[in-house]
């Protein structure tokens, strides 16, 4: 019989490694772009925003992987990270739609005709963060080998 | 009491914070390498004058700024009124659908023309050559000190909305 509970985390780390894993592919290929959408968020001093466009994508590929192939202290570190960086891009996103900024999103694509940001890509990081957030508490409670009581 | 158990949670949150800290260094190193191999083309430097952009002129000038969608979506809403900030010979060379050309060197003249078709409240968009060019930011401020007050630069201006496949018209203004 298969149990519920290692199911539906086998499944979270594969649903969120699998979007972040895809998400950073347009950020590596085109960073200048990446560079652009991150500085249209007004959040960062303009001295940090290329640091950012070069380094991000390369995090979230880094924890996707980490997510996904590593072992249980390396995927509680992915999904700490993972679900920080969620919370940061949501406020972010919530920002832009308070500010009325029509940016996209700058999450899965660079590209100039992608959709203006809206309550959907709050929904969705939602989703994405209770995922995440729950495959961080199962890799960090869970002992990495047998207590002796 | 058991110390032992206390001090459970406090080891692994360190080990979390050592793991965290090796992937940040794994993705630091990374990204710094492959910015540094890839072609200089596509390489970032790891700073640029941002302060200078103009969507940050426009910011600063309180000017609000839209993109590609946006823009789209004003160029198909026949009241907002299109103007592009560039010379007459460009605008004749391809302009976006239903734009005015208004020079930015000759708005205060040239703006007379277009008053039977302007007011204050009408919802403008504003346009030039594209991110490198600064007309159509002038414009706008100049717009505002004329009292309108519905403003909005396209920063993409003609280059972006020619890369993405919009119509583009020629000929001079009417």
């Amino acid at each position: 019989m298969i149990r519920a509970r290692p199911l539906f985390i086998w499944l979270a780390r594969l649903a969120v490694a699998a979007v972040f894993l895809g998400a950073c592919i347009a950020k590596i290929r085109d960073p200048e772009a990446f560079a652009l959408a991150t500085h249209r968020y007004r959040l960062l001093p303009g001295g940090l925003v290329n640091a950012v466009a070069i380094l991000m994508p390369w995090l979230e590929l880094t924890c996707g992987a980490a997510l996904l192939a590593g072992p249980r202290r390396g995927r509680a570190a992915a999904a700490f990270l993972l679900t920080a960086m969620l919370l940061v891009f949501t406020g972010a996103i919530s920002l832009n739609l308070i500010r009325g900024i029509e940016a996209s999103c700058g999450c899965f694509t660079t590209r100039a005709d992608a959709a203006v940001s809206d309550g959907w890509n709050l929904l969705r990081n939602g989703a994405l963060i209770w995922l995440s957030a729950a495959v961080f508490l199962d890799a960090f409670r869970k002992p990495a080998r047998p207590e002796i009581p | 009491m058991n110390l032992a158990g206390s001090r459970l949670p406090l080891r692994r949150a360190a080990q979390l914070a050592l793991d965290s800290a090796m992937l940040l260094a794994v993705a630091g190193l990374l990204g710094s390498l492959v910015n540094t191999i890839r072609p200089e083309t596509t390489r970032l430097p790891w700073v640029s004058d941002w302060d200078r952009h103009i969507e940050t002129l426009a910011f600063r000038a309180g000017i609000p700024v839209t993109f590609l969608q946006g823009a789209r979506q004003r160029v198909g809403d026949a009241s907002t009124a299109i103007l592009d900030a560039r010379s007459s010979e460009e605008y004749a060379a391809g302009h976006l659908p239903r734009a005015l050309s208004l020079p930015v060197s000759d708005a205060d003249r040239r703006i007379l023309d277009y008053a039977h078709r302007l007011t204050p409240d009408t919802p403008i968009l504003v346009y030039c050559g594209g991110a490198d060019c600064d007309d159509a930011l002038e414009l706008a401020k100049r717009l505002r000190e004329f009292g309108f007050r519905d403003l909005t630069l396209y920063p993409g201006g003609l280059a972006e909305w020619r890369e993405y496949g919009g119509d583009i018209l020629e000929g001079a203004a009417p």
